[in-house]
């Protein structure tokens, strides 16, 4: 028959051999290993001072026979603190979910107990299959000033914690970020982006409970996001974006009337429509091929393709080998 | 068994429905207003816990999704009539305790007594148009018969809660009168007429 022993990190522990006497011959082993004698007091075992990597399972055998007298898992961990708590309403007005963590593991299993209260009366939080720490709720009731009252309560072998929240029906909406963000050029229009997306799948009825939108845009050189804030309708055309520089652009949602910001959605990047320059392709091709033929080993002034310090030659032929590799390797195409 | 809605009617019904949201959603922004500047004023902590007073309206409903559109607009029009006269009886009581003196609260407290009065008489004008007739205030029937005793007389910290109650269910019925009024607007989809505007026989 095997135990399980739950024991707090750092305390001293005293292990007996099931029924044997103090004073009887027996072996300990960890794991499956033999653990030295100088553990033992008589036939008990002394762990001090216990840390994580101390559990395991200890057995313990009659001296001469080797009879397996007593075996017990021992599970080093720690009473649980308090847990970390959080209730929101994605899908108002539906209902709303709560979810928990614990701040630091306890290293041994830990059973959640949540109660919510609305006035007087107690409610149910269906705990959900996945993801583990988490349950929903069911409004029986809307539009009340009446406040919730959850609380968490949080157990292991060594000990409980409990956190409270208390909040309004209405304080606790938050949307989850809008879906499908898409940001397109608008051709003809170089300072011109279309945006658009679509409500999130969560919010159950936008025709009733409409959604307002906050859009924020910026080139990717520079930090200041320009701001939008859209009261219907799930598109948007930037009309002052900087010509040819590529953009980052997010997009919130908020219940039109209560609630919270969701968080910002994924980040789309567009840069506005630019025109063609196939006339300078043509002129670039045409310089470079004068300047190859000629043979100068200067390289031109407004590339930077070296450091000083790969200079070779000196005075006014000098020049950095890895321009005169581009120049001769030009050269020998042309000749 | 539904009767089809004339087009015009709808488009009337329509109007008033966004219009009546318009309303609500400015009540509702002042109304929140006056409750901060009530609490600060009147030397009351912002979170404290109000019991449910008598007379007061309460905006919470079970099942609010399954509401007829003629449930939504009586029980709208009863709770503004009940806060009309709870407005006006703060406004008395602020008279009282002030003087005559032209306070910014009672100035409010007066703006959001209007803005109540129009939405009452706005939620009339809906069932007007339902061809509903408009349910009699109760103070009429107070000229005919004995009435109720007067109520006994609140203390001073007393009305003071009282009102935080008022203004906070004041608020709560603000969103759910535009909620209200959203579903209203919607057009049914299979006889033209509003969803639950219709009466089922």
């Amino acid at each position: 028959e095997t135990h399980t022993q739950y024991e707090r990190v750092g305390a001293d522990v005293t292990m007996k051999c099931g029924s044997m006497d103090w004073d009887a011959a027996v072996t300990w082993t960890a794991n499956g290993t033999d653990i030295d004698e100088s553990h033992l007091n008589g036939s008990y075992l002394i762990l001090k001072n216990v840390d994580l990597s101390q559990s395991g399972q200890y057995s313990c055998y009659e001296g001469s026979s080797w009879h397996l007298k007593y075996q017990t898992n021992l599970r080093v961990g720690t009473p649980p603190k308090e847990p970390v708590l959080m209730c929101r309403s994605n899908n108002y007005p539906k209902g709303f979910y709560c979810s928990w963590h614990l701040p630091t593991p306890t290293y041994i299993p830990n059973s959640f107990n949540i109660s919510v209260i609305h006035g007087t009366k107690d409610m149910v939080c269906e705990k959900d299959a996945v993801p583990k720490n988490r349950c929903h709720i069911r409004y029986l009731q809307l539009f009340s000033t009446v406040k919730y009252k959850v609380t968490l309560t949080v157990t292991n072998p060594l000990g409980k914690n409990f956190t409270t929240l208390t909040f309004d029906e209405f304080a606790i909406v938050k949307p989850d970020p809008p879906e499908s963000v898409v940001a397109k050029p608008v051709p003809n229009n170089p300072r011109r982006l279309e945006v658009s997306w679509q409500n999130p799948s969560s919010w159950p009825d936008p025709e009733s409970f409409p959604l307002k939108f906050f859009l924020r845009y910026r080139p990717l050189i520079l930090d200041q996001w320009q701001h939008v804030e859209l009261s219907d309708g799930t598109s948007h055309t930037i009309t002052d974006a900087y010509a040819g520089k590529e953009y980052i652009i997010q997009v919130a949602a908020k219940d039109n009337d209560i609630g919270t910001w969701s968080d910002w959605s994924v980040a789309v990047h567009a840069t506005p429509w630019t025109e063609e320059p196939k006339h300078l392709t043509t002129e670039a091709q045409i310089t470079e091929t004068t300047s190859a033929s000629t043979s100068s080993f200067m390289a031109p002034p407004t590339t930077k393709i070296c450091d000083k310090g790969a200079m070779v030659g000196s005075g006014a032929m000098a020049v950095c080998w890895t321009a005169g590799l581009v120049v001769a390797a030009y050269s020998v195409l042309f000749i | 068994m539904a009767a089809a809605e004339s087009p015009s009617a709808a488009l009337r019904r329509r109007d008033l429905c966004s219009r009546g949201i318009r309303l609500a959603g400015k009540m509702r922004a002042d109304v929140v207003d006056l409750l901060d500047a009530y609490v600060e004023q009147q030397g009351l902590d912002a979170s404290a816990s109000v019991a449910a007073v008598e007379g007061v309206p309460l905006a919470a409903v079970e099942r609010w999704d399954e509401q007829t559109g003629t449930q939504r607009l009586l029980e709208n029009l009863a709770a503004y009539r009940a806060f009309r006269a709870l407005l006006a009886q703060m406004l008395e009581e602020q008279r009282e305790q002030l003087g005559e003196a032209d306070t910014g609260l009672g100035r409010a407290l007066a703006a959001v007594l209007l803005q109540v009065s129009a939405f009452a008489y706005h939620l009339e004008e809906l069932l007007r148009l339902e061809s509903r007739g408009i349910p009699g205030e109760e103070g009429d029937e107070e000229e005919e018969e004995d009435g109720p005793p007067p109520p006994p007389r609140l203390s001073l910290f007393e009305q003071k809660l009282r009102g935080l109650g008022v203004l906070r269910e004041l608020a709560q019925w603000a969103v759910r009168s535009v909620r209200d009024l959203r579903q209203l607007a919607k057009p049914s989809p299979a006889t033209g007429a509003a969803p639950g505007l219709a009466e089922s026989s």
